[in-house]
């Protein structure tokens, strides 16, 4: 397994928000996680990343245990995620958001990297010395998913990456998810767009204030009553 | 001719206004945060110097022992105002406490120097008190002219190394977004401090060439020139670089007019009037972006 937590929890104050969660993530994989609003997904993925408080039974990553990482350690194995929002630094031009994502790196292909994501991404090319704050929400989240790939991530976590897209953005989206695990990133995929997420996974979870209430294969899921359930009962 | 003469000392004595400027404007801009006690750093850099030389010191050790101890200082005030809040609270920035613990360390500092160095203005042992040289009718003082240059070029360094380096980035994603910088993999609680070392720095050698060109120095010798340094950041801008640069030059030179057409007791009311005629008409002051607070570099 490349990461697996077991009987994860997170707390604010008295709010129990992730609670009891176990969940894996194997080499290769595109994993999803479903849920209604304030289900507890973004804090399931800031407590993998090592951004919120969390406590947990174990929690390997790479046959590690990560448990008691910071962030930047996290980062630095190859645990990756694209934030809720894209939390791109608009009053950095774009190049030097590529160059953020690439912080951590001492290697010198960096700049044969940011050449790469040129080639993917012309419009990113044709803007690299602006401010990010002019590029339209399409663009925000290839830049967004271009900064976080140069970190050279082995599992990139992606925290709604469709949210704010118009359906062809978002199925160019999905296109890429899949071409870069297709190149050998393993992905954890949170989704509020239940039918693209299952269309793309191999497995999903599905929470429910907190709590794991459904996991199993895409036709498993769509086949069960619960997902439904989750979003129409928190939602 | 006599004007001209005035002009080179305003840009002179503005050269430290811009430093002290400089040293505010990075931590507004940087952690939306108003360090009351760059003053106090500002003239323990220049006590601390001359305390140093009545017990024997050289005075250019002494000088950079001055910059040490300010630049020390900056981080003290960093682990109790800014670290603190932000472990206990989350989020310094979204309070006003740093503020008021910033102002309690100013008047510590002051009032430590005024019981260890005594209250009485002192006279730093200058070594070259008459190294000037004559443009035509011109007199330039070199250390002031050395000082001018060396402030410039410490701020425009200070601004390449903030656009240019991996640190400056790095400060830079900080300023903005926090908890983006983090998932980059930057450590906040690594970085933050350089932010105070930056200002004790600018502080400190501000301090240290004010002592050198000045002479006449007191523990309360910083309240006087951080007052008009943080006129002429507002009115070049709130956190921005260049907006003090302008604005520090630009209260030096309306000081030293004042001066010389008013005479020395009314030389804070043009400065003052400036700031709140600029605030009028350009409440984001000559170079300033219009929102105000994080994210400026
Ligand atoms: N920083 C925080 N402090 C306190 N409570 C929080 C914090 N972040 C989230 N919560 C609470 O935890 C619960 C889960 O929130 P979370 O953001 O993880 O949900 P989510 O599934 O990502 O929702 P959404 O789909 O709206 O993004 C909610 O009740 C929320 O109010
Ligand atoms: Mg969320």
């Amino acid at each position: 397994m490349l990461l697996e937590a077991d009987d994860l929890n997170v707390r604010y104050g008295r709010n129990h928000a992730v609670r009891h969660v176990s969940l894996s993530v194997d080499e290769g994989e595109i994993v999803t996680v479903l849920g209604a609003n304030g289900a507890g997904k973004s804090s399931l993925l800031k407590a993998l990343q090592g951004t919120a408080g969390a406590t947990a039974d174990a929690l390997r990553f790479r046959g590690q245990d990560i448990s008691s990482r910071s962030a930047q350690k996290r980062v630095r194995s190859g645990l990756v995620m694209v934030p809720e929002g894209r939390q791109i630094f608009v009053s950095l031009t774009v190049h030097d958001n590529l160059l953020m994502g690439a912080y951590c790196r001492r290697d010198s292909d960096v700049a044969k990297d940011i050449e790469g994501v040129y080639e993917r991404f012309p419009n990113l090319a044709q803007r690299r010395t602006m401010p990010a704050s002019v590029l339209s929400g399409g663009e925000q989240q290839m830049l967004a998913i271009s900064r976080a790939l140069l970190a050279r991530p082995v599992l990139m976590m992606l925290d709604e990456p469709s949210l704010g897209l118009s359906p062809i953005l978002v199925n160019q989206l999905f296109e890429l998810i899949v071409a870069l695990n297709r190149d050998g990133l393993s992905i954890l995929l949170v989704e509020q767009n239940t039918h693209k997420a299952l269309q793309t996974a191999s497995r999903g979870y599905v929470l429910e204030l907190g709590r794991v209430v459904a996991e199993g294969t895409p036709d498993q899921l769509r086949a069960g009553e619960k997902l439904e359930a989750a979003y129409l009962g928190a939602g | 001719m006599l004007i001209l003469q005035q002009l080179i000392s305003g840009l002179m004595i503005g050269g430290i206004y811009v430093m002290v400027a400089v040293a505010f404007t990075l931590t507004i801009g940087m952690l939306n945060f108003l360090n009351f006690t760059i003053p106090a750093l500002f003239m323990l850099s220049g006590m601390v110097a001359w305390g140093l030389t009545t017990v024997g010191v050289h005075w250019a050790l002494a000088l950079l022992g001055g910059v040490a101890t300010a630049t020390f200082a900056s981080l003290i005030v960093e682990r109790f105002t800014y670290r603190y809040m932000r472990v206990r609270y989350g989020d310094a920035t979204e309070h006003a406490l740093p503020l008021v613990s910033s102002l309690g360390f100013l008047i510590i500092f002051e009032h430590l120097v005024l019981v260890i160095l005594g209250s009485d203005p002192q006279r730093f042992p200058t070594p070259f008190t008459s190294a000037d040289f004559h443009l035509g009718k011109l007199i330039i003082g070199i250390p002031q002219l050395v000082s001018l240059v060396l402030a410039l070029a410490i701020v425009w360094g200070l601004s390449i190394m903030l656009k240019r380096t991996r640190v400056g980035r790095a400060l830079r994603s900080i300023a903005e977004n926090p908890d983006a910088a983090t998932l980059m993999g930057v450590s906040v609680n690594y970085i933050v401090p350089i932010v105070f070392v930056i200002t004790g720095l600018m502080a400190g050698i501000a301090g240290m060439l004010f002592t050198l060109n000045y002479a006449d120095i007191n523990a309360y010798m910083g309240d006087n020139v951080a007052a008009k340094a943080i006129a002429g950041m507002v009115i070049g801008g709130l956190g921005n670089i260049w907006g003090a640069i302008a604005g520090g030059l630009i209260v030096g030179l309306t000081e030293v007019m004042a001066i010389h057409f008013f005479g020395a007791d009314i030389v804070k009311i043009p400065i003052w009037g400036l700031l709140l005629l600029i605030l009028l008409v350009r409440p984001s002051g000559l170079f300033g972006h219009t929102a105000i607070g994080k994210g400026k570099f």
